[in-house]
């Protein structure tokens, strides 16, 4: 493909027709061109020819010679194999045209030399002298891509550091942009997006990137854009969004916009991408979006001025319809069947190594069970323990399950009706309601937790969870109130409602509240005002740290103090410094701890290096003090480092470190940190780490690893990981607490039979959750103190995950919003970011028909031209409307 | 009059009117009579909370047309059932054993690990429990030496323990009055107890209670140990030079069974050891000769013991050395073949019935030909069972069980003592004990792990993992 260099050369020379004139200067040299070949030759001396002539005094001659020796460079240049060969021999004659050009008047003949000499520096000049920039200034500002792609590169690398010396020394630069301006609309042109790209952020002037893209360059250019933000220092990441916002924003490519926009958390772009699409199936689309994040998003009559419209849109947001899209979904995989915790431990398997048939109850065991019931069968509506109609006996059979757990178990298992009925806000309600006109305290709390757990994620005009709960967050019983308060957190998380600001930010400061309440309120508050950095609900978490007593500064249920307060400012960053300010002030009990919770919330989801490297420094010390900080700081290099795929491999790397040279509670969170990294993602060599951990002669370390185990296999059916906790559940069959764990993890592995993840990222990776995110750092930063936690009392923190429970499937819609099966191919996703042309997106593909479940790294295209989607992500609900084009073969 | 929309689970009762002249209590009326649901019971969801039934109408704003929701069911309240659920963890700590599904293991007090699984072994036979629970303290009968008795109660008490206890069990006493009672098994070497034989532990700890339950006083079990493990031999002793032919009878407490270079399998071991050549005075050549014993069974005991003779004296190592040999042991073991002539008669009927009982279970489940290694699992459980109901109460009744429970010479493996190691007097003891409700415990000192039958077939040799040294199989008996 590539011309052969030597030919074109050789042809060139001969057009000339001089190749005669210099036969005493050939025998002079051919003793050191032996080895070139005649061509070669040839073309040797004609250059040195032009090299002489571009010295005469004549004009005329110079002209021609200049113009010849011009040719000879374009010709062979066009190629980057090997140095051309022009270059080659022009090599030794640099100096004599650079002196020449010196002494040379003003004139276009200079300008000429000038261009020349700019290419010949490209392998000539000295590292760090950008004399090819120096002399393309000063050169006839011809069309820069006659020159070739190397040349263009090498000038856009020297405008790189030249621009950064004239920043220092403050010198102008409008010289340079005109030279970037043409080089940007060379690299647009000619598939070298990134380049531009590139160059436009070396220069600092993104904007200009706009005016360049076309039809067929924004896509790639918006990826590059967006996946080379996540490695940008800040504020560069937010401009580089910015700027692909508005490209898409140009390109009308709305759902793309909106995911940038959701990203940069600006709502204000979120109404402007309503506001240019008036397309009805594309703006319920982008509700779809809205709703797959878990904003609360007002619509009103500025958006959607139509009323119709906009209730069918908001019911949309309020993911009304997640809970039927969800059993669309299970029924077509056909996995109605209820499961009882036997069929997910399949103890048969164990070679009766199992317990012995235990003729009496364990509340322990049962604990478990009811998990294990309400995981497997989250969202359903239907098991085999408490929703089974009564029958014979007088009280149901639902209540027997329910009485066969132990006082604070009966929480937990009232409240487990909520995860089975989960998003069916209707007939979970009818089903909870009459679990309230108990006499038993621990069921009406578990009642209250239950009633939050089925509104999790929805919104419903009637707010049943706010009216049915606000009454109990001021009841005597510490049981009922932290089950309200909890559930109101669950319900509303992220919906920064002022009513329940008002009602629970009181509760703090209430003197007479125990230190659980008080706990549970901080992370209610947290959870329903995520990333708001709201300054009243910080304030009133401060007030309530402040007023701890030494002792209680020491119980394990204060860490969701911090914990509360950093949700506030969960993805962040700087916003949480002055609170931060503010926590330096604290006991020095909970000061350190409190530091890491905020820094490691802070930056959670940003993937700052440097926040790593300074949380992997307060691992690296060696307490004996007995301080409790280094937990949070291993929980939070996982936090932060989540973000992406190169900086989460890192994290597991230095995170084997830390439990080679860790103390014993660097160890104890390692586990939960390589959870929160490959949640619902088995990687193996994680599976293998923590396989490892789980026989840890530390009970706690293994009680970790086993939940972890659970947390990196939610919700994916991972054959080998069941296998693993089946032997587990043998070995550990004697120790009560670690079964319990390995309970728990079963339970997750089979999260909603397979169909639910707990990743909280979504849309091709791009998008974090902010509510699930909490949901899952709650949980594991009680899974801090596992023995006082979850196999303490307060065991419901492990509900705590229904908020970052999401159904991981793709369900195609037709424009009535009806399931609507077609044909679609799932695959490993490919990366192709800064990959010229149109490359496969997915390998190793199979063709299934919609509904199907995507597994972590998978991603789905449609297999038919019949219809387009209204999405170019195709994961969760996807519109999709038939292809005008389409012709039936 | 304000018609409004009321959305009940997924029900939608369009146009309900409010009188908002009447208090919201009427509108729960006219929703009762809608629903069901009791006005008590409903929750109606308005702005700011739920609707009280002395709320003001004109407060709450509720306009034309609006969706309101309600909440509440007719069904029962759920009580809490009357009798609390009982759990494990309330228990007490002798009910849990129950739970578990096994005894406690006992604590091994430095080498003292034969003892252990000898104790687990004998522990695991119900009927010797008994018998040692009607043993009593004071009832010593002169016979008995001082040491003995003791021992007994300890054994007695020992028992009690295990069977109470879900931690394991440190058996000091009974160490102490062991050592007591059979000063060689307190042998010290280098300042620590020795390693000792389990075989030699095993004998005569039930020669002991053999001795002292026997002399209980109580005419009808003469020597309860005897009629339990006792098996009755009946020898022809045949000289081949001279022809002469005597027959005498003996009761051992266990069959020996013989490892030789043929010796592959349980039965060849005691064919092999019910034979044997001894040298004695033959009267009628008026010297020394050669004389052949050969022994069968003539009176089957409850538990058959069986002894592998895996140790011998090596001289020039100067200890017991170990046969390594694999030999192969079933998990049911027929001796009709070793028995007597007179006996194999009695056997037949019982034999019989027993095979009809086994043929009808299975044609009954016939259908389920390919669980059939399963369903023999479950009637040797069953069978067992039948047989512990018959047998377990106290050994008093246990002649008229006998009357009524036939012996087949059928036996079903219950307990297995084993080695690890290189001689008798190093490495470590093991029992294997299968429970009451057919599974298998490892006894290893005081960690007790379920096992499954697999795991006791591989204890048959042929390596360095454990071996059995001593099995003990319980007679299978029919009730005529």
């Amino acid at each position: 493909m590539a011309p052969d260099p030597n030919r074109t050369a050789a042809g060139g020379g001969s057009g000339s027709g001089t190749s005669t004139a210099n036969d005493e200067v050939v025998n002079k040299k051919k003793v050191e061109n032996e080895d070139l070949s005649d061509e070669d030759l040839a073309l040797k001396q004609q250059l040195e020819l032009y090299v002489e002539r571009v010295q005469d005094s004549d004009p005329a001659l110079q002209k021609v010679a200049l113009e010849s020796m011009r040719q000879e460079i374009r010709t062979s240049t066009s190629s980057m194999t090997s140095v051309p060969k022009p270059l080659k021999f022009l090599r030794p004659h640099y100096g004599t045209l650079k002196a020449y050009y010196e002494t040379m008047a003003e004139s276009d003949l200079k300008k000429y030399l000038a261009d020349i000499l700019s290419v010949l520096a490209l392998t000539m000049s000295a590292e760090g002298e950008r004399e090819s920039l120096k002399y393309r200034l000063l050169g006839s500002e011809g069309d820069i891509g006659s020159w070739g792609h190397e040349y263009v590169r090498n000038l856009a690398g020297e405008i790189a550091q030249e621009y950064a010396k004239r920043q220092s020394e403050e010198a102008p630069i409008d010289d340079l942009m005109e030279l970037v301006q043409q080089i940007v609309a060379f690299h647009m042109k000619h598939n070298a997006e990134p380049e531009a790209v590139d160059l436009l952020m070396e220069v600092e002037d993104l904007d200009m990137l706009v005016d360049h893209v076309d039809k067929t360059s924004f896509k790639r250019t918006c990826l590059y854009l967006t996946s080379s933000a996540k490695y940008l220092p800040g504020p560069d990441d937010m401009l580089v969004l910015d700027i692909a916002y508005m490209t898409y924003q140009k390109f009308e490519e709305y759902p793309n916009a909106l995911q940038i926009a959701l990203f940069l958390d600006n709502l204000q772009y979120v109404r402007q991408v309503f506001t240019s699409c008036k397309d009805p199936q594309r703006r319920k689309q982008f509700c779809y979006i809205l709703a797959r994040h878990g904003i609360t998003f007002e619509l009103d009559d500025e958006l959607v001025p139509e009323e119709d419209e906009k209730e069918i849109l908001q019911e949309i947001i309020n993911n009304t319809k997640l809970s039927e899209g969800y059993l669309t979904l299970a029924r077509d995989i056909e996995v109605m069947e209820p499961k009882s915790p036997e069929d997910i431990y399949k103890a048969h398997l164990l070679d009766g190594r199992a317990s012995a048939g235990a003729s009496v109850d364990s509340a322990r065991q049962n604990l478990a069970a009811t998990f294990v019931n309400a995981f497997v069968n989250a969202g359903f509506g239907q098991d085999k323990l408490m929703t089974v109609p009564s029958d014979s006996s007088s009280s149901g059979s639902s209540g027997n399950w329910l009485f066969k757990n132990k006082e604070h178990g009966k929480t937990s298992a009232a409240a487990s009706l909520g995860m089975i009925l989960l998003w069916d806000v209707d007939s979970g309600l009818a089903q909870i309601d009459k679990y309230f006109h108990s006499n038993d305290n621990h069921v009406i709390a578990g009642a209250l937790l239950g009633v939050g757990i089925v509104n999790c994620g929805i919104k419903n005009d009637c707010d049943p969870a706010m009216a049915l709960l606000g009454d109990y967050t001021d009841k005597e019983d510490s049981s009922i109130r932290i089950g309200a308060i909890m559930g109101l957190g669950i319900a509303y998380a992220g919906s920064q409602n002022e009513q329940l600001r008002c009602k629970l930010a009181p509760i703090l400061n209430d003197a007479k509240a125990s230190l659980d309440v008080i706990a549970f309120t901080a992370i209610s508050l947290g959870l329903i005002y995520v990333g708001s950095c709201n300054e009243e609900v910080a304030q009133a978490i401060i007030f309530a740290l402040m007023d701890r007593s030494e002792s209680e500064l020491g119980e394990p249920l204060t860490r969701l103090l911090p914990l509360g307060l950093g949700l506030l400012y969960l993805g962040k960053q700087e916003s949480v410094e002055a609170t931060a300010e503010v926590s330096k002030t604290f006991n020095e009990k909970i000061r350190k701890y409190c530091d890491m919770t905020l820094l490691s919330c802070a930056y959670a989801g940003t993937g700052n290096v440097l926040k790593v490297q300074n949380l992997l420094g307060h691992c690296s010390q060696h307490l004996d003090k007995g301080e409790t900080h280094q937990g949070p700081a291993v929980l939070g290099i996982a936090m932060v480092a989540m973000a992406e795929e190169l900086g989460l491999e890192m994290a597991i790397r230095s995170l084997e470190h830390l439990l080679q040279y860790g103390e014993q509670n660097i160890r104890r969170a390692v586990p939960l940190a390589l959870g929160l990294l490959c949640i619902s993602n088995p990687k193996v060599n994680v599976m293998d780490t923590l396989s490892r951990l789980s026989h840890d002669t530390d009970l706690e370390v293994a009680m970790a690893a086993v939940i972890s185990l659970g947390l990196i296999g939610a919700g994916t059916n991972n054959a080998r990981i069941a296998g693993m906790l089946r032997n587990l559940s043998s070995y550990y069959y004697k120790d009560t607490s670690l079964l319990f764990c390995v309970r728990i993890a079963q339970g997750l592995v089979h999260l909603g039979k397979g169909l639910l993840t707990l990743n909280p990222y979504h849309s091709d990776r791009f998008l974090l959750s902010p509510t699930a995110l909490a949901g899952l750092i709650t949980m594991l930063h009680a899974c801090l103190d596992m023995k006082a936690i979850v196999l303490g009392k307060y065991h419901y923190v492990l509900y705590f995950l229904v908020l970052a429970m999401q159904p991981r499937m793709l369900l195609t819609v037709d424009e009535d919003l009806r399931p609507l099966s077609v044909p679609v191919r799932v695959g490993q996703a490919v990366d192709v970011v800064g990959q010229a042309g149109r490359p496969k997106t997915i390998t190793g593909f199979q063709t299934h028909s919609t509904p199907v479940l995507l597994a972590a790294g998978d991603r789905a295209e449609l297999a038919t031209e019949k219809y387009l989607p209204l999405s170019p992500i195709l994961e969760g609900f996807v519109i999709l409307k038939e292809n005008p084009d389409y012709r039936e073969e | 009059m304000i018609p409004v929309s009321v959305k009940w689970q997924k029900e939608l009762f369009k146009d309900v009117e409010i009188d908002t002249t009447q208090p919201p209590y009427v509108f729960k009326c006219q929703l009762y009579d809608l629903t069901g649901v009791p006005p008590e019971r409903q929750k109606i969801m308005v702005k700011g909370g739920l609707l009280k039934d002395d709320a003001d109408w004109s407060t709450l704003g509720v306009k034309e047309g609006q969706k309101l929701m309600m909440m509440g069911t007719a069904d029962e309240i759920i009580k809490s059932p009357e009798k609390g659920t009982v759990f494990v963890e309330d228990l007490p700590e002798e009910e849990q054993v129950v739970a578990v599904g096994h005894t406690a293991g006992l604590f091994n007090l430095g080498n003292t690990c034969y003892m252990n699984s000898t104790l687990q072994c004998l522990h695991s036979v119900p009927e010797l429990k008994s018998a040692l629970i009607q043993y009593s303290h004071s009832g010593r009968n002169n016979d008995v030496d001082q040491s003995s008795h003791l021992l007994t109660v300890a054994t007695r008490d020992l028992f009690n323990e295990l069977d109470k206890s879900v931690k394991p069990v440190a058996p000091m006493q009974f160490w102490m009055l062991l050592r007591k009672k059979y000063p060689q098994f307190g042998q010290l070497h280098n300042g620590v107890f020795m390693q000792q034989d389990a075989e030699e532990c095993w004998t005569q700890l039930l020669y002991t209670l053999s001795q002292s339950l026997r002399s209980n006083g109580s005419s009808e079990n003469a020597d309860a140990v005897k009629a339990l493990f006792g098996i009755e031999l009946i020898s022809r002793i045949h000289c081949q030079e001279s022809n002469e032919e005597s027959s005498e009878t003996e009761s051992v407490y266990s069959l020996k069974c013989h490892i030789s270079q043929e010796v592959n399998h349980l039965h060849e071991g005691i064919k092999h050891g019910l034979k044997s050549e001894l040298e004695k005075a033959s009267p009628a050549l008026g010297r020394s000769a050669i004389y052949l014993k050969e022994s069968r069974i003539n009176a089957l005991p409850r538990y058959l013991t069986v002894q592998f003779v895996r140790f011998f004296w090596k001289r020039e190592s100067n200890q017991k050395a170990k046969i390594l040999r694999k030999v192969d042991y079933p998990l049911e073991l027929d001796v009709y073949d070793f028995c007597s002539d007179d006996l194999r008669k009695k056997l037949e009927a019982p034999r019989k019935l027993l095979r009809d009982e086994e043929g009808k279970k299975l044609g009954l489940k016939g259908s389920e030909k390919s669980s059939v290694q399963k369903d023999n699992d479950e009637k040797m459980a069953d069978a067992e069972g039948s047989s512990n109901g018959g047998g377990e109460p106290s050994v008093a009744p246990m002649e008229e069980g006998e009357k009524a429970a036939e012996m087949t010479g059928i036996y079903d493996l219950v307990a297995v003592l084993t080695h690890k190691g290189r001689s008798a007097d190093s490495g470590h003891y093991v029992g294997w004990v299968k429970q009451e409700n057919g599974k298998w415990i490892e006894f290893d000192d005081d960690n007790p792990k379920p096992r499954i039958e697999d795991d006791i077939t591989r204890l048959s040799g042929g390596g360095d993992w454990h071996m059995a040294y001593i099995i003990m199989y319980k007679a299978r008996v029919v009730s005529v």
